[in-house]
């Protein structure tokens, strides 16, 4: 992982300076998306966990809040992507020649499967694209997103490709989880800035947005069958008609914190921490001797997705949200922090913990 | 040659491949001093031997410091004129020293520096009349740019003069500018949009315009010089006949007046619309071109103050022409620094300017076209067809967003790719897209040259996966 945090380093080197690199950084909370078809006077009240745990107090207890790192210079660790992704990317790290990864991007293309006519629809063309892309996702039977794609640009046929063998097969919840600062990671000076002429950043939304649109066909189809605590429900506006994950990335972290706020209102809902839960924390608290600890169940966000229906473990606690403030993190890059938890935590992942979202400091930088 | 010797003293207007004796002891005198300069700015500028003159683009490139730069590892070479050019440093000193130095609200004020600022703007509007020789600086309207020259024609003229079952003439190959605001105001007063295609040269096909003018033809709205072909209208011949039935024209000069002498009394037009960005001027600033009675006929467009007569709780009265249609403060210190481009432009002269790139673009085609797969819109250059300083073109097999993403990451060569706001066009040629190489004066031999290698590279890169 150091070798990746340094490659990353020097990948962004190889960009040009660009004065808003981080500021447009999309903030991309991934719940934000799943959140986004519902108005605000609509929200169920979830029911949430949370405990904060605190040695020193500071004073300013942090609203519990459903946004992954929030501040402008974290951006996504590498393993926060789903696997196939991450071995793109530390292949395009290894590839120094920007000529050579050109080379390697358009090989991905020319080996996309292709896409069969049909399907290319409009409702499948990426929008704002100089060139055309479309992109099909349906489910397989363990409801993993699959992804088909095809442009008639090949450097955008690379990128679609990168795309759809990075994230194909993988569920939505992971899927949604994807903020596009990978692309920084892959050194072919791929612009963030959300613009009509970004067609990256827009095959990766409408990517989202597919997939997020199966989650919601498929909720709908089964919520007869299960009733869902607290479960994200589908609105008739949402069928199909799920607010265009538009190109003003700025309103998305707003959106979060109005949620936030809203929920912190709501103090009769708080619910104690399931075992695994207190699990987790108990170990960071051992390992970390943190002097803030924050360990939030998100899991009903994921609710009635197939990871979670079912899963061999502690009554569907899957999902966590979690903030540590420890010294233990000092002189270590963002990388290796999030490395150190996850050591920490192999057991609970190997035992149906399904993912984390982790916000790491030092006292210092709180 | 010798005759052109002794004509000009001025070193300036030196004709770029001019040979002769006197030409050179004379130009040495002058050239000497900024000699140094020109080989310290630029380092692909061929400085003089003693049988050639410097040509126009080396000779200004010094002017524009944006030029002397580095991306993505390669010196910049920007062949995007025709999307917006760059500016030279007597266009930026000027906006400087306008608000340092005088701003003020303009047409307003008693103090000093308002009538400084006045003076020096309506000055700004006298030279933009002077450059296309309109017959009074009172037909000139400063506006955002062209597009908005033209909304303003088609929301105040057209939806005044507009009936149902009028026609307004265009050409498939018009720019969206002047497509869109004609569908908005036909669809509020019921008159009809038509349209010319290409005739087997590729340019509008003036034989079927002429045709297609008709007593019910209201206004014929077209590009004088195309931003994708390259071609020129015969405006002076289309003006004739839209006369003849009564009808007005609208000239999108967007293309033409940067490049080339344009004379509005010459060609006759009602309407002419030009955009600064494209004249070496800022953004933010254009202007509309309008006979006087038209004007004068024209009811206001946008309402607000500096437009008025005398206000009222329940009525106005309104300006006379210009200023009928400048509500607001308007961009002022843009428009002297327009009218600061103008004198840099004039003072190169718009002859020398266009015969400079005629030169260029003839020599740009001739190399593009040599290479194999590649196909160039428009007409091809010859005796009787002067083709705009640049080309749009396609390349076999390969698609022009890889190809101007590789030339600026590879190459560091600037160019455009996509429809060029020139959708209905390219549907009609039956593409997506097109690259677009553009050229303007402070462009060099050296430039074309560069662009023609990078892009022979590009095409091997591509060709190499197949």
């Amino acid at each position: 992982m150091a070798a990746a945090a340094m490659s990353c380093a020097a990948s962004l080197r190889l960009l040009p300076f660009k004065p808003n690199l981080f500021a447009s950084s999309v903030q991309y909370p991934a719940k934000a998306l799943i959140l986004r078809p519902l108005k605000p006077s609509e929200l169920p009240s979830f029911r949430r966990t949370i405990i904060t745990f605190q040695k020193i107090s500071t004073g300013n207890v942090r609203p519990p809040s459903a946004s992954p790192p929030s501040s402008s210079e974290d951006f996504q660790p590498i393993e926060e992507l789903p696997p196939e992704l991450q071995e793109i990317v530390k292949l395009f790290q290894s590839v120094q020649e920007p000529r050579a990864k050109y080379r390697q991007l358009i090989f991905y293309g020319e080996h996309l499967k292709p896409l069969d006519p049909q399907f290319k629809t409009r409702e499948n063309k990426v929008e704002g694209c100089v060139s055309q892309v479309w992109v099909r996702a349906f489910f397989d039977d363990q409801r993993n997103v699959v992804y088909e794609a095809d442009s008639d640009s090949s450097i955008t046929k690379g990128l679609a490709a990168l795309l759809v063998q990075g994230l194909s097969g993988r569920p939505v919840p992971e899927i949604l989880r994807v903020t596009p600062d990978f692309a920084l990671l892959l050194g072919l000076q791929q612009s963030l800035s959300p613009s009509r002429n970004n067609g990256f950043l827009n095959m990766l939304k409408l990517m989202q947005k597919k997939a997020l649109h199966l989650e919601v066909k498929g909720e709908e189809d089964s919520s007869s069958e299960e009733s869902l605590e607290s479960s994200f429900v589908p609105t008739p506006e949402t069928n199909g008609g799920v607010s265009v994950v538009d190109k003003d990335t700025e309103s998305k972290p707003s959106f979060v914190e109005d949620l936030g706020a809203e929920d912190s209102d709501g103090g009769s809902d708080v619910v104690a921490l399931g075992s695994r839960g207190m699990r987790i924390r108990e170990k960071l608290e051992k390992e970390l001797n943190p002097v803030e600890l924050e360990v939030e169940d998100v899991s009903y966000q994921h609710a009635g997705h197939a990871a979670v229906r079912g899963s061999a473990g502690d009554d569907g606690e899957t999902h966590f949200n979690l903030r540590i403030v420890s010294d233990a993190f000092q002189g270590k890059s963002l990388v290796k922090r999030h490395r150190m938890i996850y050591d920490l935590l192999q057991e609970e992942l190997k035992n149906g913990l399904h993912a984390l979202s982790i916000v790491a400091k030092t006292p210092a930088e709180v | 040659m010798e005759g052109v010797a002794m004509k000009l003293p001025s070193f300036k207007s030196l004709a770029p491949n001019a040979i002769s004796i006197g030409h050179r002891s004379f130009s040495r005198v002058r050239r000497s001093s900024s000699l140094s300069v020109f080989s310290a700015a630029s380092s692909s500028a061929t400085v003089a031997t003693s049988s050639e003159s410097v040509s126009l683009g080396h000779r200004v490139r010094k002017d524009f410091r944006i030029l002397h730069q580095e991306v993505n590892g390669s010196k910049l070479v920007y062949l995007d004129s025709a999307a917006t050019s760059q500016k030279p440093s007597v266009v930026l000193e000027a906006l400087q020293n306008y608000y340092e130095f005088y701003n003020s609200n303009v047409h307003r004020g008693i103090h000093y520096l308002s009538a400084k600022a006045t003076d020096e703007f309506e000055l700004a509007r006298k030279k933009v009349a002077r450059f296309i020789n309109a017959s009074d600086s009172k037909e000139i309207v400063f506006t955002r740019n062209a597009t908005e020259a033209i909304n303003l024609v088609a929301y105040s003229w057209g939806l005044l003069n507009l009936k149902p079952g009028d026609e307004v003439s265009l050409t498939v190959a018009e720019h969206h500018s002047c497509i869109v605001p004609w569908q908005l105001v036909s669809e509020k007063t019921g008159a009809v949009l038509k349209y010319v295609m290409l005739n087997e040269d590729e340019v509008p096909d003036v034989d079927k315009l002429r045709e297609m003018i008709s007593p019910k033809t209201k206004l014929v709205a077209v590009h004088h010089v195309s931003n994708v072909l390259a071609s020129c209208l015969p405006i002076e011949e289309i003006v004739v006949c839209a006369h003849n039935v009564g009808a007005k024209v609208l000239v999108d000069a967007c293309q033409s007046v940067p490049h080339m002498v344009v004379d509005v009394q010459k060609l006759n037009a009602d309407f002419l619309v030009a955009s600064s960005h494209k004249m070496c001027g800022p953004t933010g600033i254009g202007f509309l071109y309008g006979k006087s009675d038209l004007l004068q006929s024209m009811p206001p467009f946008l309402g607000g103050g500096e437009m008025i007569s005398d206000v009222f709780l329940d009525h106005s009265t309104y300006a006379e022409p210009p200023s009928r249609f400048e509500a607001g403060t308007p961009a002022i210190g843009e428009a002297i620094a327009l009218g600061a481009a103008i004198d840099y432009l004039s003072e190169i002269g718009m002859p020398k300017i266009h015969e400079y790139e005629v030169e260029l673009g003839k020599y740009l085609y001739g190399k593009l076209s040599a290479l194999p797969d590649v196909r160039i819109y428009g007409p091809r250059p010859s005796e009787s067809v002067h083709r705009g300083a640049l080309c749009s073109f396609n390349v076999e097999g390969l698609h022009p967003t890889d190809l101007a993403t590789f030339l600026d990451q590879q190459h560091g060569v600037a160019i455009r790719s996509g429809h060029h706001c020139a959708q209905p066009l390219h549907r009609y040629l039956g593409v997506n897209a097109s690259a677009r190489a553009s050229l303007y004066f402070y462009n060099t031999k050296e430039d074309v040259d560069s662009f023609v290698v990078a892009l022979a590279d590009t095409v091997s890169f591509f060709n190499s996966f197949k």
